[in-house]
């Protein structure tokens, strides 16, 4: 039977016995859809006019194989056995380039971050700091202040201290965000790690110093200094979580005890 | 038309009605236990699994002075909320937490200025024991969160302290260790009989707070025995002081008494092969 071009308004017909021509996909609404994507986090910390509407429209999230379609480079969320899942998606076809290209890419981005970072530029811009967040940056810094601090310990501790020091970061980077978390403030889980991981590298400067310098008049006060620009360096991305002001002091105190361990192991070395 | 399937909806229809209504206020007295000290804060308690960082949110429900009074409280035993302080109007789990946690660091941050003070003043080189961390972790954790757990499923099992919840617990032995961080910065100091007296005064404190918000739940058993159960709580505690001025309060100046020895050094010396 000749079947009209479905149009916006075309109701869903009744399925004949023939129809073998009836292309399922051309009727509009059939099928799921795109799923809402799940937000359990979606009542805290905000008022109750949030609540009220629910009718939000679904976010258009398309993953194109051949991606030269949406090039969207904003991390997506998605819920896969009610665990949010963040994945990034680059947006260009990475197969082909040489490997230096890649590389490169990767190691610019990590230092646009670091920048970004420690240097935290003070215009309204400034709070996409670490929307796209990596855990590169952080695992390097942290095994270079592995490495730096083991370097140096008694040799029959410096696989201890080693293990301390990763132990330390990836705990503490971890508990501190999810305190943040359950004091009120909205933190997305890995942007808080990345960020937590990323301000370790004043820390680094400083370890690096301690390696050469054995004067303990250098090395206090370069690890002391490291260790205040670290606080005020992930202070400043607390600050951007929404934390009732009278908690920040709670969610600001397991950074000082965190990154204080890490300074006290340099400045013992 | 195919339904979508809107799931804001049946979050609108379970959960507290009182999203919806009035504006947050400050006042103490008709606070509900869902909607967090009259921010603002719609906890979503009701819908979290366990495995949900919102479960655990009312634990958290606290603000900064808050906690500094409960910590500060528990030194003072003639305090009229000695008791209560750290259970009204709920127990959290923040103050408890770092506090063991500052303790721990303390207890290595101060070991080692110890150790190096003490190495300073009887001019012999130093060498850090980074052991002494992940010794501090186990035995202050193990003690101040697996105690309290442990004690609190004993009386479960037992059938009393049907009211009484392992926060709560977690919560006494928490604060209850606070003590330890004033008296083991003071312990740097190489006195011997000095660092006896800080360790014994800080058993006595914590130990005071521990036993005073213990027993009273002890006390509501039926069986007489389990009072005991306090005697037990104390020893152990004894125990963990003990443990804590041995591993990490013993470094002294050793200083050489008369004149050094030229034959012991050379006889390990040709022992070795």
């Amino acid at each position: 039977m000749a079947s009209a071009p479905p149009t916006a308004t075309t109701q869903y017909i009744q399925a004949d016995d023939s129809d073998d021509d009836l292309n399922d996909e051309d009727i509009p609404g059939f099928g799921a859809g795109t799923p809402l994507l799940d937000t359990p986090d979606k009542g805290k910390g905000r008022v109750p006019d949030h609540l009220a509407s629910p009718g939000i429209p679904p976010p258009v999230v398309s993953g194109n194989i051949n991606s030269s379609g949406n090039p969207s480079k904003s991390p997506a969320r998605q819920s896969f056995g009610g665990v949010q899942i963040e994945t990034r998606y680059g947006g260009i076809d990475t197969l082909d380039e040489p490997i230096t290209a890649t590389i490169g890419r990767d190691l610019l981005s990590i230092y646009n971050k670091l920048v970004q970072v420690l240097y935290p530029i003070r215009k309204g811009s400034s709070r996409e700091v670490l929307r796209d967040w990596d855990l590169w940056g952080p695992l390097i810094l942290c095994l270079m202040l592995g490495i730096l601090l083991s370097v140096n310990a008694p040799k029959d501790q410096s696989l201890g201290v080693f293990t301390s020091v990763i132990v330390i970061v990836c705990v503490g980077a971890l508990v501190v965000t999810i305190q943040a978390k359950l004091l009120g403030g909205r933190v997305s889980f890995f942007q808080g790690l990345c960020a937590l991981g990323y301000c370790v590298a004043p820390l680094d400067i400083a370890a690096l110093v301690s390696c050469f310098v054995r004067v303990i008049y250098v090395r206090a006060p370069v690890a002391i200094l490291a260790w205040a620009w670290c606080i005020w360096a992930s202070a400043n991305f607390l600050d951007g979580t929404k934390i009732d002001p009278q908690r920040i002091l709670l969610a600001v105190y397991p950074l000082l005890l965190f990154y204080f361990i890490l300074a006290w192991m340099i400045l013992i070395q | 038309m195919a339904y979508v399937a809107v799931e804001s909806d049946e979050r609108l229809e379970e959960g507290d009605s009182k999203v919806f209504a009035q504006p947050p206020e400050g006042n103490i007295g008709d606070r509900s236990p869902r909607e967090s000290q009259g921010r603002g804060y719609i906890s979503d308690a009701a819908n979290a699994s366990f495995w949900n960082v919102d479960y655990y949110q009312h634990h958290f429900d606290v603000d900064t002075k808050t906690v500094i009074f409960r910590c500060i409280n528990t030194l003072n035993p003639f305090s009229p909320t000695y008791t209560s302080a750290h259970l009204t109007p709920a127990p959290d789990l923040y103050g408890p937490f770092w506090s063991l946690t500052t303790l721990i660091f303390t207890l290595f941050v101060t070991s080692s200025l110890a150790h190096s003070v003490v190495s300073y003043l009887s001019s012999s080189p130093v060498e850090y024991d980074f052991a002494l961390l992940s010794t501090a972790v186990g035995l202050v954790y193990a003690y101040g969160i697996g105690v309290p757990v442990m004690l609190w499923g004993v009386l479960r099992y037992i059938g009393i302290s049907e009211g009484w919840a392992m926060g709560e617990a977690v919560t006494v032995w928490g604060y209850g260790m606070f003590v330890w961080i004033p008296v083991s910065i003071l312990c740097i100091i190489p006195i011997a009989l000095f660092r006896w007296i800080l360790v014994g005064i800080g058993f006595a404190v914590s130990g005071y707070f521990l036993v005073a918000n213990i027993y009273p739940v002890l006390l509501s058993a039926d069986q007489k025995p389990v009072r005991l159960l306090i005697v037990l709580i104390a020893v152990l505690h004894a125990v963990v002081a003990l443990l804590f001025k041995v591993l990490f309060f013993s470094y002294y100046i050793e200083t050489n008494i008369g004149p050094t020895d030229p034959v012991a050094n050379n006889v390990m010396a040709r022992m070795v092969p």
